[in-house]
């Protein structure tokens, strides 16, 4: 037997929230979630079959649209899903207990859960982020070849050419995704602080969906308070104010609107901070209670 | 006098019952101490307190009041776990990782890397006899070989103490037999184990010190030894003796103020022979 080989008891160990992430990607990995992306693809086959007979605009709008719309839904039904089972099922199975066993401090295990979906998240969205590139290349490609027939060589085919280019890969896709994963951390950061104190998995993905809602319908209510601000009553403006300080504006990550128009760069960049700070903010918050937990 | 492997002062542990003021008594002013190299046995029935008691000593619940150390430090530490190790009852650990992914795992998780990590999960597997197994996901382990791959995670960072819950639970005679084998190994190498289980048998036979707990409290406490043997009672045990010589032993003891409270030829244990029957090797896994 050899004399102990441990490294000294570090307080923090990103070693230790890295081991705790790859075991937890590979745990989700080994679920076969990825499976969905099977869906993702057949439905991308599918708005191109439903497009065929529109013009190349069109049909790069719709599949925009389309695409971006499912990799939102995708990314946010993956987020909750993934992290609602993590923590009820390490507790359930016991596995929690022989980990906090070891030196390893809750903090460590709980941002080691998180990294993991985060990872999870981000490798989802690239694989369908590459269908969706290829799929627009093709219509791209088929779409240069149709102005190639039509035209004779010269500056009409060359502008035709360079409009069919710019309708392709319009650089508000870059933000717009990037907002999508985004979003989908949010949720993940409020499923992970909402499964801290549930006691089951369905609660905690009953309670997250509600989040979600909430989030996306809470900017109407601010509008309805906005316009009827004399008539609303305290109490009113209290709770929509509670409700806006908790739960992050949803809708403010969904750019599915301004595919065509260029977002300002400083807009982008405030939504991505306050996304951060929700998931920084819903884990904290978390930790502390899982903290206090007794197992 | 050196530090003490386990120390518990005064212990106390109180549960709220929900929508309630009222609080359960999981444990109560509960001190004990468990010396370094020993195996101590926690006994007592369902809900007497011991798992609540482990779970404190491992840091998982902290205590209503009271105090308890791991070789001199507070067990609320994180640190301090760095000289535990713990297998838990019934563990089911990640069912989607093989026995060697398992291993590197808990490992990574106590700081090891790189070849010494590799190299200390071979050691580990081969020690609890699962070199065949490193590449099988424990899904398809038997409860067995889960209590092994238990046992050896729980060694991986060499611990010099060792926390078992249950070890034996739902194992085969054979299989039971090869942990109580690894423990009395553990124990030659020094290791100190508090053992938690229901049966008694093999509590007795790897134990040198026992608490019984009931009700949270603890009733009985001492050396083995000390509170089970019957004082005014001497066991004798021959072999090959003939009629004559057991009568003159008879008549020797009728002559003095002693008694012959029973003749009997000795048994076998029902596991020995259970073995014996099914072929079980009989060996200490740590030597192969």
């Amino acid at each position: 037997m050899t004399a102990p080989a441990a490294t000294p008891h570090k307080a923090f160990s990103l070693a230790r929230v890295y081991a705790i992430a790859a075991n937890t990607l590979l745990e989700l990995v080994r679920l076969k979630v990825f499976y969905f992306l099977l869906l993702f693809a057949l439905l991308g086959i599918g708005v191109s079959f439903f497009t065929s007979k529109m013009t190349f605009q069109e049909q790069s709008q719709v599949l925009k649209h389309a695409a971006l719309g499912m990799m939102s839904i995708f990314t946010w039904l993956l987020a909750v899903l993934a992290t609602a089972m993590l923590l009820p099922k390490d507790i359930e199975e016991r596995t929690l207990y022989t980990i906090l066993a070891k030196p390893v401090p809750r903090l460590e295990y709980l941002l080691g859960k998180l990294a993991g979906v985060l990872a999870l998240l981000a490798i989802a969205l690239a694989v369908m982020v590459a269908m969706f590139a290829l799929v627009l290349y093709a219509q791209q490609q088929s779409a240069l070849a149709a102005v190639a027939s039509q035209l004779a060589p010269g500056p009409d085919l060359e502008a035709a050419r360079q409009q069919v280019r710019a309708d392709t890969f319009t650089a508000n896709l870059v933000p717009g995704i990037a907002l999508i994963y985004v979003k989908a951390a949010v949720c993940a950061a409020v499923t992970l602080l909402l499964s801290t104190f549930a006691s089951s998995s369905i609660f905690t993905i009953i309670v997250s969906v509600m989040v979600f809602i909430i989030g996306h319908v809470q900017p109407i209510a601010r509008e309805y308070l906005m316009i009827t601000e004399k008539g609303a009553s305290e109490l009113a403006r209290f709770f929509l104010g509670l409700v806006a300080l908790l739960i992050p504006d949803m809708r403010a990550f969904t750019l599915l609107d301004d595919l065509a128009v260029a977002i300002p760069f400083e807009l982008f960049m405030q939504t991505a901070g306050l996304g951060v700070l929700y998931v920084a903010v819903y884990f904290l918050v978390g930790y502390l209670v899982f903290a206090g937990k007794e197992l | 006098m050196a530090t003490p492997a386990i120390s518990i002062q005064n212990l106390t542990k109180l549960y709220p019952i929900p929508f309630k003021r009222e609080k359960v008594t999981a444990v109560k002013d509960l001190s004990l101490t468990v010396e370094p190299g020993q195996v101590y046995g926690l006994l007592g029935p369902n809900g007497s307190g011991k798992s609540t008691t482990m779970k404190i000593v491992l840091g998982l619940v902290s205590p209503s009041s009271g105090r308890t150390e791991i070789f001199g430090r507070d067990s609320t530490t994180v640190e301090s776990r760095e000289d535990v190790g713990f297998l838990p009852e019934n563990p089911y650990f990640y069912k989607f990782l093989t026995g060697a992914e398992t291993m590197a795992f808990f490992g990574k998780l106590c700081g090891l890397s790189g070849a010494r990590l590799r190299e200390r999960t071979k050691e580990l597997l081969a020690l609890v006899g699962l070199e065949n197994a490193a590449d099988r996901r424990l899904g398809g382990y038997s409860k067995g070989m889960l209590q092994r791959i238990g046992l050896a995670q729980a060694m991986v960072q060499e611990p010099r103490l060792l926390v078992l819950d249950e070890p034996t639970a739902g194992v085969d005679p054979a299989g039971s037999r090869e942990i109580r084998d690894l423990i009395l190994d553990f124990k030659k190498r020094g290791i100190t184990v508090l053992l938690c289980s229901h049966l008694l048998g093999q509590v007795q036979e790897i134990c040198d010190r026992i608490g019984i707990l009931h009700q949270g409290v603890l009733v009985r406490e001492g050396r083995l030894g000390d509170l089970i043997s019957i004082e005014n009672q001497t066991e004798l045990i021959l072999e090959n003796a003939t009629p004559e010589l057991l009568a003159e032993i008879q008549a020797a003891v009728g002559r003095s103020n002693g008694r012959v409270v029973e003749q009997r030829q000795p048994q076998t244990t029902l596991e020995r022979y259970f073995l014996e029957v099914t072929g079980s090797p009989e060996r200490v896994i740590g030597d192969r």
